[in-house]
């Protein structure tokens, strides 16, 4: 999985390659217009990230580029809030997704396994985690053939927790990929642990789950 | 009063002025004229009557009458006499004089202008007076004033029209200054920057000095558009590259729990500066008007969202939320700011409500104008926390967390979307926003 990272801040872009990296993607970093120009045109990518707001120029010319030679390569669009009108106008770009900055690592992660999903043609439709299945066609979890019923909200989590494995989450990033980029502070109030604990409860019928553990004071994380 | 109508009560006025003190001054001076017209005419009658004068005819013109050595004749309507007396002695020289006197003659009193002429003739002295009557010239003096008193009032009025109606034309230019380049403007992208028809020099130079204003502002508004945009990317881009940081540390398996402590509260610190710098770029481009205002919102969908979104809040404080929108109405406008501007309203109708408080969402016409009503039963508000709700980084209630900008963006989509906010609230009762939408939009 080729994934070139178009980002005129260095060390921001290192930092997304080594998450990356870790997950097994192959990253390449272009700092401008043109290096990314240069990049489309001799490798072939399966996603590019793309930061909008770059130094030689718009990277709107690179996502146009991008459209005109490789219809395959889906673009996932960074930006800050206020270089574009709106969500909506990013996607009738042509963009494949769009996170806006500051964004979590982990968001991104998720953001590409439903990309790559996607392209794939939904062949990956299962992850499993310690006897449980969770279908992602359908939100359904079930623990060897048993169905477990969960909500909307609780499957999100699950499945969020699932592919950020051995990693902590912190409330507030899964808070975000729950209810999105809200602009209203609200770390004092920890809705997302009421569904977590629901969450547990449901596992817990099933099989012990000291797998998923509870991380003090900030979030919360499945060991595999 | 506009200028145009001080100007001509001015004018006007200024004219009367005038009027009256020549009306005032003209008994005077046709008192004047009138006499130099009749000192000429005696003059020539006396001229006359001494020409063809002898000794003769003084003693006949004397004692024809009678003994009082007077001579005097008159014409039938009493408006001339001559009257010819033998004074007691000699002058030695010859001496004229006007003066205007009233005289009784046949019972009837009347003024008159009356040349007084002495003269020795023969060693005896005589006067000579010839009178001219003067009330045909008093009546003539009052039809005259009469006359003119009309005239005068005619040119006040219509020069005063005339005036106003000039004056007019010639403000026109202003006016239309003020409506098409200053009223009409909401923002200088639509600035109309045609020259505007003038003759008077003042306006073309308004215009020009108008123009050059909004040049100025315009370019401003760009700056302010441009940096914008970079802000949201220079700030942003390290706070993402310092949440991305802390979030790979938080993996690091030997930090004890006081660092884990740290690096977590850094990370809100961080989000709550993500959410301030959002918001305030979020009023900004509201107020510069860098979004479109062309979706129909429909209000009960927008609601059943929300009310999905804040279902987890509403729960945990054990709140009833009573969805009562009846009214069938449909809004132009932008989906995302509206969708704000519910969604903080009812945010803060749950983070400041009681435990197994209420929320209620209602609507109804008033006025022909639809009014949204959004009432909680929380801890309420008093009249001085009131005045303030809208100001920028203002905390009612300090023991909540926040950064006290939710209201202020309320406030600033709704004047995007000219909708007035009326809030009313009672201590540990419950507080309710009123939105009233601008009547003009309704169900296009």
């Amino acid at each position: 999985m080729n994934i070139l990272i178009v980002e005129d801040s260095p060390e921001l872009a290192i930092e997304v390659k080594d998450f990356l990296s870790a997950s097994g993607y192959v990253c390449k970093i272009a700092k401008d217009c043109a290096t990314a120009l240069d990049e489309i045109s001799s490798n072939d990518f399966d996603v590019v990230l793309l930061d909008l707001g770059l130094p030689d120029g718009n990277g709107f010319e690179v996502l146009t580029a991008i459209r005109k030679t490789q219809s395959k390569t889906a673009v996932i669009i960074i930006t800050a809030r206020g270089e574009l009108d709106d969500r909506i106008n990013g996607l009738q770009l042509g963009a494949d997704d769009y996170l806006t900055k500051p964004f979590a690592l982990t968001e991104l992660g998720a953001r590409l396994f439903a990309i790559i999903r996607r392209m794939h043609g939904f062949t990956v439709n299962d992850l499993k985690v310690h006897g449980f299945t969770l279908q992602l066609q359908d939100y359904k979890v079930s623990f060897e053939e048993d169905p477990i019923n969960l909500t909307k909200k609780e499957f999100d989590i699950f499945q969020y927790l699932v592919l950020n494995k051995n990693r902590v989450i912190t409330r507030l990033q899964l808070t975000e990929h729950i209810w999105g980029d809200i602009l209203e502070v609200n770390s004092d109030s920890n809705f997302i642990d009421v569904h977590v604990r629901n969450l547990r409860k449901k596992l817990e019928k099933h099989a012990p789950i000291s797998w998923f553990e509870t991380v003090r004071n900030v979030g919360y994380r499945i060991n595999v | 009063m506009k200028i145009k109508h001080q100007l001509a009560i001015f004018n006007a006025l200024t004219r009367l002025l005038v009027i009256l003190v020549l009306w005032l001054m003209l008994p005077v001076l046709i008192e004047k004229v009138v006499f130099k017209h009749i000192n000429k005419g005696l003059i020539e009658k006396k001229q006359k009557f001494i020409e063809h004068i002898d000794k003769e005819e003084i003693n006949d013109f004397i004692v024809r009458k009678d003994s009082s050595e007077t001579y005097a004749s008159f014409s039938t309507l009493h408006n001339e006499f001559l009257q010819l007396s033998r004074l007691p002695h000699a002058l030695g020289k010859s001496k004229t004089e006007f003066i205007t006197e009233p005289r009784i003659i046949e019972e009837e009193e009347n003024d008159y202008r009356i040349l007084q002429y002495q003269f020795d003739y023969e060693n005896e002295g005589y006067q000579l007076e010839i009178g001219s009557s003067l009330s045909e010239i008093q009546d003539l003096t009052f039809t005259i004033r009469f006359f003119i008193l009309i005239v005068l009032v005619i040119i006040v009025v219509v020069t005063f029209l005339m005036d106003t109606a000039y004056i007019d034309y010639l403000l026109k230019p202003f006016y239309k200054i003020i409506d098409t380049k200053i009223r009409r403007v909401n923002e200088p992208d639509t600035f109309d920057h045609t020259p505007i028809n003038s003759h008077s020099a003042d306006f073309q130079e308004l215009d020009t000095v108008l123009n050059q204003m909004m040049d100025r502002i315009s370019g401003l508004f760009k700056k302010e558009k441009q940096f914008i945009a970079n802000v949201s990317h220079e700030l942003l881009t390290p706070i993402a590259l310092l949440k991305n940081k802390f979030e790979n540390l938080l993996q690091n398996e030997s930090l004890n729990d006081s660092a884990v402590d740290k690096i977590a509260s850094s990370l809100k610190t961080l989000d709550m500066l993500k959410k301030v710098i959002s918001n305030l770029l979020l009023i900004s481009r509201i107020e510069n008007h860098q979004y479109e205002a062309n979706e129909i919102i429909d209000f009960k969908l927008l609601v059943t969202d929300l009310a999905q979104d804040l279902e987890d809040r509403i729960e945990a404080k054990n709140l009833k939320f009573h969805n009562q929108l009846k009214e069938d109405f449909h809004f132009k406008g932008n989906a995302t700011l509206l969708h704000i501007l519910l969604y903080n309203l009812l945010v803060n109708a749950i983070k400041f409500n009681k435990e197994n408080g209420s929320i209620t969402l209602s609507d109804s016409f008033q006025n022909q104008s639809y009014c949204l009503f959004v009432s909680d039963t929380g801890i309420g508000m008093n009249e001085m926390q009131l005045q303030k709700i809208f100001k920028r980084f203002t905390r009612i209630n300090e023991e909540k967390e926040g950064h006290g900008l939710g209201l202020a963006i309320v406030e600033s989509i709704a004047v995007f979307h000219h909708i007035t906010i009326e809030v009313s609230s009672v201590t540990n009762e419950g507080t309710t926003f009123l939105l009233r939408f601008p009547n003009h939009r309704k169900a296009n």
